[in-house]
């Protein structure tokens, strides 16, 4: 644990100072990237006959689950990423063999660096929350008695989608040229994360297990469930814990399995990497 | 194992598959998409590095260099044999060794660039496992020892290639480990920065005790530096000796007496044979003595002692006596294949009977 914690301090460090030091790049590239989101979903809300959202937002639930699973698809997105197109990144530059040589082991630098890189994932994407409320005359529930579930919802698909990161970047250190297929990994859940609601319970059964398998669809689910409905209804409680269709109890076994599987799968890529001699190297 | 060794390889073998990619048969003319290749980068390389020395590993292109230099730094995992770093398995116990050992690999840019290098070593000292005040003394004491005290506080990016690569041997040194691994520490550095560089490679041996294993090319960096060199070729380690046994082993003994006049050959008949003097040569456009002893040391010095007495006798006025040095160079291509092991400059350091 304190390993992790001194590796998490210098890595906050580090962020901190490259994000100080070209504070003109932080600022103008989130300008560009919120001002390309908004408008982006504003465009495509505006448009009706695409999402059966009346232009008037009447129906702003749909447009929110739209737009909350847009939030949750990028920070997905974001979170693998920094496995697969972060590993090559530092693999190029030669950071790469400088972690691996850390007495710390590979598996806390990475949570680590994860960790901190996705502080600005989930400060950008409570902006983000934040103006999608106001877009759509403060339908979100983000209020004080949604706080805890959400909290333990965010830390649940935190863990689900670092796990399958974890594994994602294992077969990146072994097979260093999957980085671009994890582009395309990383494109369906982001895809998922918007069309993922109850409604999945209609799906094929193939495609309702492979749903629920990847990491990011039950996560979306309870999560819209909690920001669009709220815990509870007219003053009755109905908690997403007791979710009829269950999906908190599947974001939670896929939260196991997945820190778990993404850890082992990670630490066996490790030493393959090292016996094929490509740990560290590009 | 010697408890003075604190890197010691045990008969290790380590081999990579390749992947050729559409290979043509030349025998049946067929095309395969990939044909596998196994490359062998280590076999059974056995040798130790003992506390306080600095070892070179000397090797053409492919020989297998950094692949060691990676065993010995848990980045590669031997196929076969151990690999011990202060008395510790590699393999079981990597993480604990990783604390032991330094590493500087090639080509690597291993400093972050937006930071300044005091920034960098307060990451890396972080990451080694350094931290607080300690971390802090350190970094300023490494950075005033490698002489980058005035640029601590510049970025990276703005520093030269010779000022990145002292960086990187500080964020090696930064845990302050007693095994540096150096692979191609000076490629590409102008005379000034590889000079300094191996300066401090040298002081760090001598002045902390620290053990070096070093890769170079550059011959003059292994004959310079090293109190030891091995010769790899193909993954094989060819020769493993002190630095001057090994140029003392592929020496052909040759003198040259450089004198006032040309010398003539029948006035030195005398001394051909008796001292195990092999042919005295004369330099036609050069009044050149040269004179080859092959016999072990005391019989050399007696030879040299008579030849000098017997140009004292003729007259002659002797400006400078020269051993025609082996060259490391010229004992690596004879180990390598790659040439023969001909003398071909003398020393510059004057006389040495």
């Amino acid at each position: 644990m304190m390993s992790f914690l001194l590796v998490v301090k210098a890595e906050l460090v580090r962020t901190w100072i490259v994000m100080r030091r070209y504070w003109f790049r932080t600022v103008t590239g989130m300008a560009i990237s919120y001002g390309m989101l908004i408008m982006f979903i504003i465009g495509f809300v505006n448009r009706p006959e695409s999402v059966d959202v009346p232009a008037n937002f009447a129906d702003a639930g749909k447009a929110t689950n739209w737009a909350l699973g847009f939030i949750i698809g990028m920070f997905a997105f974001g979170v693998v990423g920094m496995f697969s197109q972060g590993l090559q990144t530092m693999a190029q530059s030669g950071q790469l063999e400088q972690l691996c040589m850390s007495p710390h082991g590979l598996v806390t630098n990475f949570m680590a660096r994860t960790v901190v890189g996705s502080i600005s994932n989930i400060l950008s994407s409570a902006v983000l929350l934040w103006l999608i409320s106001r877009t759509f005359h403060d339908t979100l529930h983000a209020t004080d008695e949604n706080f805890l579930p959400m909290l333990i919802l965010l830390t649940l698909t935190f863990a689900n989608v670092l796990g399958f990161g974890f594994m994602v970047g294992g077969l990146v250190l072994v097979f260093k040229q999957t980085g671009q297929i994890a582009i395309m990994i990383r494109l369906a859940l982001f895809a998922l994360a918007i069309a993922a609601t109850d409604k999945i319970a209609e799906w094929n059964v193939v495609a309702r297990i492979v749903a629920h398998i990847m990491p990011i669809t039950d996560a979306a689910i309870c999560l819209k469930y909690v920001l669009i409905q709220g815990q509870k209804i007219d003053g009755r409680f109905c908690s997403v814990f007791w979710h009829p269709s269950g999906a908190f109890w599947f974001l939670l076994g896929n939260c196991l399995f997945w820190t778990l599987f993404g850890i082992l799968c990670f630490r066996v890529m490790e030493n393959w990497s090292r016996s094929k001699g490509t740990l560290g190297a590009y | 194992m010697d408890k003075s060794d604190l890197v010691v390889l045990d008969r290790v073998d380590k081999s990579f598959v390749t992947r050729h990619f559409l290979q043509r048969d030349e025998e049946s003319n067929e095309r395969y998409f990939y044909r596998k290749r196994r490359v062998h980068a280590a076999k059974r390389i056995a040798f130790a590095v003992r506390r306080g020395e600095i070892f070179g590993l000397l090797g053409p292109n492919g020989a297998g260099k950094t692949t060691t230099v990676k065993m010995v730094s848990g980045l590669v995992r031997p196929d076969r044999g151990v690999v011990y770093v202060d008395g510790l398995d590699v393999e079981r116990k990597r993480l604990q060794t990783l604390r032991r050992v330094g590493v500087v690999l090639e080509g690597t840019r291993t400093s972050i660039w937006p930071l300044t290098p005091l920034e960098n070593l307060m990451y890396y000292g972080n990451l080694k496992n350094v931290k607080g005040r300690v971390l802090r003394d350190r970094a300023r004491e490494l950075l005033c020892f490698i002489g980058l005290k005035e640029k601590m506080n510049i970025q990276v990016r703005r520093l030269s290639r010779g000022e990145k690569q002292k960086l990187a041997i500080c964020i090696a040194l930064i845990a302050d480990p007693p095994v540096i691994l150096l692979d191609e520490p000076t490629t590409g550095l102008d005379v000034q920065s590889s000079r300094s560089i191996k300066d401090k490679i040298i002081e760090m041996t001598r002045g902390q005790g620290k053990s070096i294993l070093v890769t170079t090319h550059d011959m003059n960096v292994a004959q310079e530096l090293c109190d030891r060199i091995g010769i790899l070729d193909k993954g094989e380690l060819v020769a493993c000796k002190p630095t001057e046994e090994l140029l003392d082993l592929f020496s052909d003994h040759s003198y040259e007496f450089h004198l006032d006049r040309l010398p003539d050959a029948g006035a030195f008949a005398g001394i051909i044979g008796v001292h195990e003097v092999s042919p005295v040569l004369f330099d036609k456009e050069e009044p050149v003595l040269l004179v080859r002893v092959d016999a072990d040391r005391a019989v050399r010095s007696q030879a040299l002692y008579a030849t000098i007495s017997r140009l004292h006798e003729l007259g002659y006025a002797l400006h400078s006596v020269n051993e025609r040095q082996q060259t490391l160079e010229n004992v690596f291509l004879h180990l390598t294949g790659g040439g023969s092991a001909r003398p071909e400059r003398p020393s510059q350091g004057g006389s040495r009977p």
